[in-house]
């Protein structure tokens, strides 16, 4: 019967891995003889680097108020007063799985905050560009299924997401005969097409920017539409043909790597997609909101009807794609308290700011400075949870690798609700 | 627990044959109860002047997963009142919520408790977003919920088909996935004509062969109500068909009421399914025909998808139809998607306008079928929101089926074309307050075997809605008295008053697991999620909906 839970190795657990956007299923992760977790099983070197963050022996880092060791309850009852002293608070970061996010729905609610993620101008450059014109997208599985054209804009997705291609099944007999580009990528592309062309019936091409990114997709677009360019680069020209001829195109990029303004990149690459769609087929799958961002951001939605960067002001309830930018916001001293969440990644830090700034995540993170430090368990090593995979489309569960002495993100949040008078 | 006598309103309970009864409702522990008159009660509402109903139940209403998160992120704009933001809620029961055409989960709770609703379905969810639906719905407060799956483009269904494998082993691949995914039903939708286009076909009739694997929407639609019926699941094929929106289309309907040689299955927002192709602008009702044939085909029920003049999204699982239509959105963007091999999705807004022909024929052709087809059990009333028009226009729609001065008022403001050669103007039935409580709860409790839902007989749940009696029936509906769930208050006019968390239905039908390794080494060759994360299990399900109560429903007896 498929209720029962699966058999785990001695040793092995299970495991999601929530440290990249692919959230790939299929290792498992070994606690060694010195409490290290290590990673069995098709991993990544972004899987490794985090994991080697954990220890089998649950954290025991204690709340901080003030830079001093303190109860919980004393770190809960000071953040809550911080709050309710707050008159407009930002929440950061946002590093958290879908049960975290609730519960910080209703603290933004109860408090008024303004809610942006750490990567918030990466999920926004999609984001703005689709609420602009609209979008196709497409998944993991129909790539791997029927994409017989992968391009990638900007560069590969493999520093991000290094086994991006291997979960688009590149290489695999599946599609007979794939042809991979990279739009203005650099050498470490080249290396990865390099390694991608020695797959069976992979063949790759790395086509420079003509002009900067802009231009270039900008041109692209016109020759897809078949409308006249003077003096259109041949690489470009013959890209248009096999955009045209593919059965299945893909174009994929990362936004968090995209120049400034590059909702328009996003935007003339959607638009390409719609004309190709109008004879043969297209789709886009634009990586972007890790961390948590892309799934707190779909959470918030729901809830409210809202993506983030709204808040629930005095006059209702308010999106602001540009205005409830985090940093912009910090620099017009446009609030006066910030809660930040990082429960995934310790390099995630809060921005230096002097204002009142409570710190919820990895025990790790650095919290100098901080009004108040509560260490919370990581969802998918020290507590189960769900995630959002980049596609958006896929939410997958995650699984503990321990049991934490660390209290999860809803929990500490629901008790800071429950304190904020 | 507690006791609540509901004194001397008059019982509308259609399901246990009660033709406006003047009778006390008694309630204890969340169940509805015989008490004697003299028991004493820990609450006595005086409900003379009220008409009591058991809650209402919306069993196709598109209210969470992909494709409608989709659309709140594509239309901020539509989440404003006017200009303004959405005032904050001035209930302290109440989170922010925004109440656009696609309202935030917690405000389409708030505003389906307020109307006297207690459950909603959920019609299209892809197995691959089965956890994102439920986590949605779990954040529905007060309803409760459960959602049909779809099959019938995924690529595994449609391989299995061409290549001619037993047909009990596509019942047990079918089984399998209603049980993985904590489904309540199984809906098809433009059968395998999402799966043709990624193969880019562009159009697909009943009897015409998807382009890559030489199967028809006719082997789907028959072979999906087949294996359901056997399975023993009590909500029968529900089926989006084929041709949405094209003029002409009541063949393709037709068609496919003929594929199910008399299977039970439901026909889902019919309205966008009723057209021909008479007249100068080759688009013409077909609500006559439609209506003959569901009357003259009892294993066939419906519901509408009424539309209703304003602004909307539609939000569908049909990308072939919706890419087609997508030149039509208003405002001009749309979304698509190729999803995980399962299905696909289009979210494209929508303005239906009174002065255009085709939308006030739309109109005219909804409220036609729902005033032609005989058994109201078979007809259920919807807008199938949001696409048609938002739930909350329910209350208007009952007051055009139940007040034909009214109807015919609202007929001469529109397309003068249609108002003046529709036959909606000579029609002149006006639905009863028993045949309203029919297509509202008792019949879509029926049609989806929920046998404690949708009456108020001894046992059953106390979801009860105690309306004040009021010529005007959009007021009268607009807002009950009371609301109960399960016995506890949650509105009393028109304001929340308490906010539980709802259950979550779902079928868990046998199969043979011999399916298992095959599934397995599929997903491993084609998939992008390992086996293993497929299934929600019941405790996960439970998270995923805060706690909510796991309400399993009852097979009947399968058919060999």
């Amino acid at each position: 019967m498929t209720e029962t839970p699966v058999t785990l190795r001695v040793g092995a657990t299970r495991w999601t891995c929530p440290f990249c956007l692919l959230l790939c299923d299929t290792s498992t992760v070994q606690v060694d003889a010195s409490g290290a977790l290590t990673l069995s099983g098709t991993g990544c070197a972004c899987a490794s680097r985090a994991l080697a963050r954990f220890s089998a022996q649950p954290a025991t880092a204690s709340p901080q108020v003030g830079g001093q060791d303190c109860s919980l309850d004393q770190a809960v009852a000071a953040a809550a007063q911080l709050l309710a002293a707050s008159r407009q608070p930002l929440f950061g970061g946002l590093g958290t799985d879908v049960s975290g996010a609730r519960a910080l729905y209703r603290l933004a609610c109860k408090t008024g905050a303004i809610c942006d993620a750490a990567e918030g101008a990466a999920l926004m450059t999609t984001l703005r560009a689709t609420q602009d014109r609209g979008s196709f997208f497409t998944t993991l599985a129909e790539v791997r299924t029927r994409a017989d054209l992968i391009v990638c804009v900007g560069g590969t997705p493999v520093e991000q997401a290094p086994g991006f291609f291997e979960r688009c099944g590149v290489g695999e007999a599946l599609v007979a005969k794939r042809h991979v580009v990279v739009i203005g990528g650099s050498a470490a592309d080249d290396a990865v097409l390099a390694t991608l062309r020695t797959r069976p019936g992979v063949t790759a091409e790395s086509i420079p920017l003509q002009g900067d990114l802009f231009t270039t997709v900008a041109t692209l677009s016109a020759l897809v539409a078949g409308r006249a360019v003077r003096e259109a680069p041949a690489a470009l020209k013959s890209l248009a043909t096999l955009l045209q001829q593919a059965r299945y195109a893909v174009f994929v990029g990362e936004t968090r790597g995209l120049p400034a303004q590059g909702a328009l990149i996003v935007e003339s690459i959607n638009r390409t997609v719609g004309t190709l769609n109008q004879t043969t087929r297209a789709a886009a799958m634009w990586l972007g909101g890790g961390n948590g961002a892309g799934t707190v951001n779909q959470v918030f939605a729901w809830l409210s009807g809202l993506p983030l960067r709204s808040r629930a002001g005095p006059l209702g309830l308010e999106h602001e794609p540009l205005c409830f930018d985090a940093q912009r916001l910090l620099a017009e001293q446009a609030v006066d308290s910030l809660l930040w969440v990082s429960s995934f990644d310790p390099d995630v830090a809060p921005p230096a700011t002097a204002l009142p700034t409570i710190v919820l995540g990895h025990p790790d993170l650095v919290s100098a400075g901080a009004s108040v430090f509560i260490p919370v368990s990581t969802p998918g090593i020290g507590s189960p949870g769900h995630l959002f995979r980049a596609d958006g489309s896929v939410m997958l569960p995650l699984f503990a690798v321990y049991e934490d002495t660390l209290p999860t993100l809803a929990d500490v949040v629901g008790r800071i609700v429950e304190g904020v008078r | 627990m507690s006791s609540l006598r509901l004194r001397g309103g008059v019982v509308i309970d259609p399901t246990n044959g009660s033709s406006a009864d003047v009778r006390d409702i008694g309630v204890r522990d969340g169940r509805i109860v015989v008490l004697t008159p003299q028991e004493p009660v820990d609450e006595e509402v005086d409900a003379t002047g009220c008409i009591v109903m058991a809650g209402g139940i919306d069993m196709h209403t598109h209210i969470g997963g992909g494709k409608v998160n989709l659309s709140r992120l594509l239309l901020p704009e539509m989440q404003r009142s006017g200009v303004n933001p959405y005032a904050l809620p001035d209930n302290a029961l109440e989170l922010a919520s925004c109440n656009g055409c696609t309202p935030g989960t917690l405000a389409t709770g708030y505003r389906y408790v307020e109307m006297g609703y207690t459950a909603a379905f959920e019609p299209a969810m892809m197995p691959s977003n089965a956890r994102h639906t439920h986590m949605e719905m779990g954040d529905i407060p007060v309803l409760d919920h459960g959602a049909y799956v779809m099959l019938g483009n995924d690529e595994l269904f449609l391989q299995m088909l061409a290549e001619k494998q037993d047909f009990e082993r596509i019942r047990d691949y079918m089984a399998w996935t209603i049980r993985a995914s904590k489904a309540m039903g199984v809906k098809v939708v433009n059968p395998a004509g999402i799966s043709a286009f990624k193969f880019n076909q562009r159009k697909l009739d009943v009897d015409e062969n998807h382009v890559h694997w030489q199967v028809t929407p006719r082997q789907v639609v028959h072979t999906l109500a087949r294996a359901l019926r056997e399975l023993g699941v009590p909500h029968p094929l529900h089926i989006h068909g084929s041709n949405l929106g094209v003029a002409g289309n009541i063949q393709s309907t037709l068609d496919t009421i003929d594929a199910l040689e008399g299977l039970p299955a439901h026909l889902t927002h019919v309205q966008f399914h009723a057209y021909g192709t008479e007249g100068a602008k080759k688009f013409s009702s077909a609500a006559l025909q439609l209506a003959e044939a569901v009357n003259a085909n009892p294993n066939v029920s419906i519901d509408v998808g009424q539309i209703m003049f304003g602004q909307t999204v539609t939000a569908s699982g049909d990308s072939m139809r919706q890419h087609a239509q997508s030149g039509l959105a208003s405002p001009r963007k749309w979304v698509g998607a190729d999803i995980e091999c399962d299905a696909g999705c289009g979210v494209v807004p929508f303005r239906y306008r009174e002065q255009s022909y085709v939308n006030a024929l739309q109109w005219a052709i909804g409220l036609e079928i729902f005033l032609l087809v005989k058994d109201p059990w078979r007809v259920a009333l919807t807008t199938d929101h949001p696409n048609g028009g938002p739930f909350t226009s329910y209350p208007h729609l009952i007051r055009l089926l139940m007040d034909r001065s009214f109807r015919n008022e609202q007929l001469a403001k529109i397309h003068p074309d249609v108002a003046a050669n529709s036959a909606l103007g000579s029609i002149t039935r006006e639905l009863s307050l028993h045949e309203i409580a029919i297509m509202t709860r008792a019949g879509p409790a029926k049609l989806l075997g929920l046998r404690d839902r949708g009456h108020l007989g001894v046992g059953a749940a106390a979801d009860i809605a105690v309306y004040r009696e009021n010529a005007d029936r959009e007021a009268m509906f607009s807002t009950p008295e009371h609301v109960y769930k399960d016995g506890t208050l949650v509105a009393r006019a028109g304001r929340v008053m308490a906010v539980p968390t709802g259950g979550t239905h779902f079928v868990e039908p046998e199969y043979d697991r011999g399916i298992e390794s095959y599934l397995r080494k599929h997903m491993a060759s084609h998939g992008s999620v390992n086996y293993d994360n497929v299934t929600i299990t019941h405790d996960e399900l439970c998270s995923c909906c805060n706690g909510g109560r796991l309400l399993p429903a009852a097979l009947f007896e399968p058919a060999t």
